[in-house]
């Protein structure tokens, strides 16, 4: 009980910072929790490893139970994995039960949260050991898994994989580092790059500039207009919460939680895939599907346990792979960098207290969550009320001392920034895909070094293929998924074809 | 046939060129697939723009406030840095740049322009930078222009 001793007032109070920040900016349409960390990670940088994890996770944890607040009341998401919360939130709070549905919200978005962190805490230190034992070919077969995980869960395969492989060449630009036994040569840039992106371009800027001044340059582009909601955010009629509203609810809960939780795990896929899944089947379970889009609880239920479950699990495969499994673990991979850790297999073994201290920040969020949330919830509510024109300008200069400090001090960041909102911008508009095309970024200096050094000692390319049968397993496993993918698409195209001709 | 299938199967990476290998495979692996993608969506992609179903820009797309915005950001990334050579090592930088444009990009965002925004838009703009500055450059101590 050694990690008890890092405990301190501070990490707590952390923690619950973060949890309630998070809230306020899940809790605002255009605002996700992959900002909130992103632009609080400055804050951090002074912080021990602790209390900054805590911080983070805090903000993880709130960040995407927030998104529920405008998703019940206005009818817009505030983050994308609340999706499925519209379809039967608005129309409770239309009938006037705006806080029975928030609360029903709160407390299976609880629910999700512990389940997945109990999840997360028996399951990732099991899935480290075994991947220990991954040589580079392995460690190479498990990114080429988790990228074409990814393209096949895409609105489009070939697009998907192009976006992927996109991102991996522009994590290649810079030198081919001498640490990772490269030969310090610099490519893929003409010479007057040179003094600039000797390391190439830094992770986080990146990410700030693709999830957060994209979503500005975006917002720019559709006029700034704010919705007049004055009248909205009333929630003192209507029939009060009870929890009764759970009898019957328990297999709905597990099953959405558990769907969360697995959907978290696989890499690049963010929350609206976990909820929407969780909602189409509880249609499925339900005995009542044709009431389900018109307020009933149970979709609420499901969509929010979902997309809370995601939080323990897109944890699972960041702790012990060093593979993150959305875009916010993607930007927490950037926080244990600057706390000089790296994420993989080893890290659990040999950060036991932190380990454990991430937990308990994470139940520790979650409780926070609640308990603010559902107290709170007639005050938090007023928070989609704060006017875009004040926000905007306070996260743009965020997200510059974010990426100005990261290396302490290199204006080159901050360009980035700028470089990567505007390609984030063009990139929705011409069809690549910005999720794929990260967890490419983050992982293809790695895939690079484990697929050369394992051709360079072994010589030969079958080697890839026989080196062991876990090797064999990760090859019969991409091709499940090359699969599975062909075969869901095909699929929803019949679907397309058939609603077209009706 | 064996020879053939082991001459296939070997490779051997020159290490002063080992820099270019993989960044090549996945260069022809990106053109390969960039030209299937044009191969099978050119046309239908060429269909929707010539009879307007795709637009790159968004319906009814709020240009002026676009351009000012791509005007803006550069214009306070370029203005802390010349700020930050001139009054090095304060963080003044960051701070007598923020103001003006915290300023300017809510004036822009802003639709409604009263006397009431307006006051909450100057105090939010000197407010906001200042506490930021303070707290993260003096409290955290975190590096700024």
């Amino acid at each position: 009980m050694e990690f008890l001793e890092l405990l301190s007032p501070a990490f707590f109070l952390l923690a619950a910072a973060g949890s309630i920040i998070g809230i306020i900016f899940g809790a605002i349409p255009g605002m996700t929790a992959t900002m909130a960390v992103a632009v609080c990670l400055p804050l951090t940088y002074t912080l021990g490893l602790q209390e900054g994890l805590a911080l983070l996770l805090g903000l993880y944890v709130g960040g995407i139970s927030g998104g529920l607040v405008p998703a019940v009341l206005l009818n817009i998401p505030g983050t994308p994995s609340s999706i499925t919360t519209t379809f039967d939130g608005y129309p409770m709070a239309q009938r006037g039960e705006a806080e029975r549905a928030l609360k029903t919200c709160i407390v299976a978005s609880l629910f999700g949260g512990t389940f997945s962190a109990l999840i997360l805490f028996f399951f990732a230190p099991v899935l480290a050991d075994f991947a220990i034992k991954f040589s580079y070919v392995e460690k190479f077969l498990m990114i080429f898994f988790a990228m074409s995980v990814i393209a096949s869960l895409s609105k489009n395969i070939l697009m998907g994989v192009f976006s992927g492989l996109l991102g991996v060449l522009l994590s290649l630009i810079g030198t081919y580092d001498v640490s990772n036994g490269g030969n310090g040569e610099y490519r893929l840039m003409a010479s007057f790059m040179e003094p600039y992106l000797a390391y190439g371009f830094s992770l986080l800027p990146v990410l700030i500039g693709l999830f957060g001044i994209s979503t500005i340059i975006e917002e720019a582009e559709k006029g700034v207009k704010e919705p007049s909601l004055e009248n909205k955010v009333n929630l003192t009629k209507g029939t009060p919460f009870s929890y009764r509203i759970f009898k019957g609810q328990m297999s709905n809960l597990l099953r959405s939680s558990s769907i969360g939780t697995f959907i978290g795990m696989l890499p690049g896929i963010g929350g609206s895939a976990a909820s929407i899944l969780a909602y189409t089947q509880q249609k499925n379970f339900s005995k009542t599907p044709e009431k389900m889009g018109t307020g009933e609880p149970e979709g609420l239920v499901a969509s929010e346990s979902a997309n809370n479950g995601l939080t323990g699990g897109a944890l699972i495969p960041l702790l012990s792979l060093g593979i993150p499994g959305d875009s916010t673990t993607a930007v927490l991979i950037g926080a244990f960098t600057l706390q000089g850790l790296q994420v993989g297999p080893l890290f659990i073994g040999e950060n036991i207290n932190t380990w454990y201290s991430m937990i308990t920040a994470l139940m520790f969020a979650n409780i926070v969550m609640f308990v603010v949330m559902f107290y709170a919830i007639r005050h938090i509510a007023k928070v989609v009320l704060i006017p875009k024109f004040i926000l905007y300008p306070i996260i743009v200069m965020m997200c510059t001392v974010g990426a100005y400090a990261i290396n302490y001090g290199i204006m080159f960041d901050v360009w980035t920034l700028f470089i990567f909102g505007v390609a984030g911008w063009i990139f929705t508009k011409i069809g690549i895909e910005v999720a794929p095309l990260v967890i490419g970024f983050i992982l293809g200096s790695s895939a690079e070094v484990y697929f050369v050094k394992s051709l360079e000692s072994y010589g030969e390319y079958s080697v890839l293929f026989t080196k062991s049968p876990i090797a064999m397993v990760l090859w019969g496993l991409i091709a499940l998924s090359i699969g599975v993918s062909i075969m869901i698409h095909k699929k929803s195209k019949q679907h397309a074809k058939q609603g077209a001709s009706k | 046939m064996s020879d053939w299938f082991s001459s296939l199967n070997t490779v051997v990476i020159d290490f002063d060129v080992s820099h270019q290998f993989f960044p090549r495979i996945i260069i022809t692996l990106l053109l390969i697939l960039g030209l299937v993608i044009v191969a099978t969506n050119f046309r239908p992609v060429m269909r929707a723009i010539r009879s307007g179903r795709y637009q790159f820009f968004v319906k009814n797309a709020d240009f002026f406030r676009l351009l000012v915005t791509f005007a803006l950001i550069p214009g306070y990334f370029w203005g802390m840095d010349a700020v930050g050579d001139v009054l090095p090592n304060m963080g003044l930088g960051f701070l007598l740049a923020s103001i003006p444009f915290v300023l300017l990009m809510s004036m822009l965002y802003c639709h409604d322009l009263t006397r009431r925004n307006m006051t909450i838009i100057v105090a939010n703009a000197v407010i906001a930078p200042t506490v930021v500055w303070v707290v993260l450059y003096h409290f955290f101590l975190v590096s700024m222009p």
